[in-house]
């Protein structure tokens, strides 16, 4: 494989969607809205409304005996933990998932929509090195925007929690999986997703409303979480992101033997 | 070694024949035309040429190698400038050749020199680091030509490349393929429904008609094979008009028209009895001062297959 012609790709993927106004504004909104505004909120939630308290309180009575037995007695502290460590932290799994998505949507379809697609057929570029580059200028942001998130979401945390919690209490290690572990096979799932749709469809709009089906494992992670239905440690993080990875794995291979210029060019 | 030869291709969109037993050779250094209406298979042509589709049976040959088993190796040596500038309007015109120099392996440190050189080659250096999308209809033609350019390929595929051009920027096109073929030896196929640029620019022309070819040849050659007579125009003294008129007119086969004072316009004559006919005019004491055959051009030509085929397949 010729790195340079991937990288070519890669590099000229990347700059074109830095340059979408319509496509920066989700990449920058939900990792604001998922790592900064919902941890600094959820936080401060049960001070700033005293019904919210016991909004909260209700619901960690409703949680699994499990969980309960895992947080202790309800405080303030208990609830920084639930919130932080349970129902929050699938939530950061979409942001990998959503940027991974959106950016192959316009790399497949997009690409075909606005008729570049054709030129980039008639490069030295093979299949498989079309194929990988366009894999990778959805994968690599997509994870390094969720690294960075999580980074950045650890230490808005411990800062908007330091005053209750008087120590570092985050990132727990199941955290740490499914950052690691976890956020780059979400990646991988939304971008192969988002490839077989697009082989399939002619339109960007098309493909985002079909490849965004492909978030319901991510939605139902979220709900399980919440509910007590899953209770994520880091040896079930493993093992979901192995799940993860297999599918997105299974999709990718099946993907990459219907991506011929041969088929691409009859969908010009 | 031709660069192109296709030998008995066939090609189907699901059941539509899109190529139907193709065969034709081009030579290396040559200027060749594909010309045939929207849906002849001349766009087809030009991605089975470069590993894009695959024909349904018949063989491909670029450069001695397979479009199906070597692509990448024949890609790296071919180019093709698009009908519509297929240019993504969120790159800078640098940004674009930049990409595509890398994109086609230019060593890095050619890739500056060589778009830099091309830019200024096609007027758009000022605009180097403009986004493509506030970029003309012509501006995007040229930064694409420079795009096919950057490799300095081999085989060089043009299809309709001067659409949108204004004279100007036609007239260094047409000067760009010459200079591309005449000097450096570079192949290119125009792929054009512009059959004066084909005339004036194609050693050889192929002209394809419902994804057959109708006929192949020089210019010349298919010109004199689908018109062989000629019209002539012939100035007269005035007073001798209908002398001369009446002379022409006893000569089988020929029909006299007037074109203006003065002057006769003749059909249907044979090229090699233009001489006869200027000898009975002299003989019969006419003054001729000027006698014009008029070359059939290869739009004639074109007209002429396209409809002999039309009626070919109305049958």
């Amino acid at each position: 494989m010729n790195t340079r012609i991937i990288s070519a790709i890669v590099r000229k993927d990347l700059r074109v969607v830095r340059r979408s106004r319509a496509l920066m504004t989700p990449l920058i909104v939900l990792p604001v809205l998922l790592m900064i505004v919902f941890p600094t909120v959820f936080t401060f939630l049960p001070r700033m409304f005293g019904g919210a308290r016991t909004a909260f309180q209700e619901m960690f009575q409703n949680l699994p005996d499990p969980v309960k037995k895992q947080f202790g007695e309800f405080t303030e502290a208990t609830w920084i933990n639930v919130v932080h460590t349970q129902m929050l932290a699938p939530l950061m799994l979409l942001v990998p998932f959503m940027v991974a998505n959106v950016i192959a949507a316009d790399g497949f379809a997009g690409e075909r929509e606005r008729k570049t697609l054709e030129p980039l057929l008639y490069t030295p570029a093979t299949d498989l090195e079309l194929f990988v580059a366009k894999l990778l200028a959805a994968w690599i942001p997509a994870v390094l925007i969720a690294f960075v998130g999580a980074f950045v979401y650890a230490v808005i945390v411990n800062v908007v929690a330091w005053p209750i919690m008087q120590r570092v209490f985050f990132p727990n290690p199941t955290w740490v999986v499914m950052v690691l572990w976890m956020a780059p096979a979400f990646a991988a799932l939304g971008l192969a997703g988002m490839l077989l749709v697009s082989l399939r469809v002619r339109g960007m709009q098309e493909a985002t409303q079909l490849g965004g089906l492909f978030v319901l494992p991510v939605i139902a992670l979220v709900v399980g979480e919440v509910r007590g239905a899953v209770l994520l440690g880091p040896w079930k993080a493993i093992a979901i992101g192995l799940l993860v990875w297999a599918i997105a794995g299974a999709l990718l291979a099946f993907g990459v033997k219907r991506f011929r210029r041969t088929t691409l060019v009859g969908k010009l | 070694m031709p660069a192109i030869q296709l030998e008995h291709v066939l090609h189907r969109y699901g059941s539509t024949v899109a190529l139907r037993d193709l065969s034709l050779t081009v030579q290396e250094g040559e200027v060749f035309s594909l010309l045939g209406h929207n849906g002849a298979g001349k766009t087809t042509t030009v991605r089975i040429i470069n590993g894009l589709l695959a024909p349904a049976s018949g063989t491909v040959s670029v450069f001695g190698m397979s479009p199906l088993v070597d692509g990448s190796m024949i890609r790296r040596r071919t180019a093709v400038l698009t009908e519509s500038p297929t240019l993504d309007d969120r790159l800078t015109a640098g940004e674009t050749l930049r990409a595509f120099a890398e994109m086609y392996d230019v060593a890095s440190k050619d890739v500056r020199p060589r778009t830099d050189a091309l830019l200024e080659e096609f007027g758009i250096a000022d605009r180097r680091d403009d986004r493509v999308g506030g970029f003309s209809r012509g501006m995007k033609q040229r930064l694409s030509l420079a795009r096919s350019l950057v490799h300095d390929p081999d085989l060089l595929f043009l299809d309709e490349p001067t659409a949108g051009l204004d004279p100007s920027a036609t007239q260094q096109l047409h000067q760009t393929v010459r200079n591309l073929a005449r000097t450096r030896g570079r192949t290119v196929v125009l792929c054009t429904h512009n059959l004066v640029e084909a005339q004036a620019l194609s050693d050889r022309v192929a002209v394809l008609g419902g994804g057959s070819l109708l006929a192949l040849g020089t210019p010349a050659e298919l010109a004199q094979r689908m018109s062989p007579r000629l019209e002539v125009s012939i100035e007269v003294d005035p007073a001798q008009y209908d002398t001369a008129s009446t002379t022409i007119s006893a000569v089988d086969g020929l029909t006299v028209a007037a074109e203006r004072a003065g002057v006769l316009r003749v059909s249907g004559i044979a090229r090699d009895r233009v001489p006869e006919l200027n000898a009975r005019l002299v003989g019969a004491g006419v003054s001729v001062f000027r006698l014009e055959p008029h070359e059939p051009s290869l739009t004639d030509a074109y007209f002429a297959l396209q409809q002999a085929n039309g009626s070919k397949g109305g049958q």
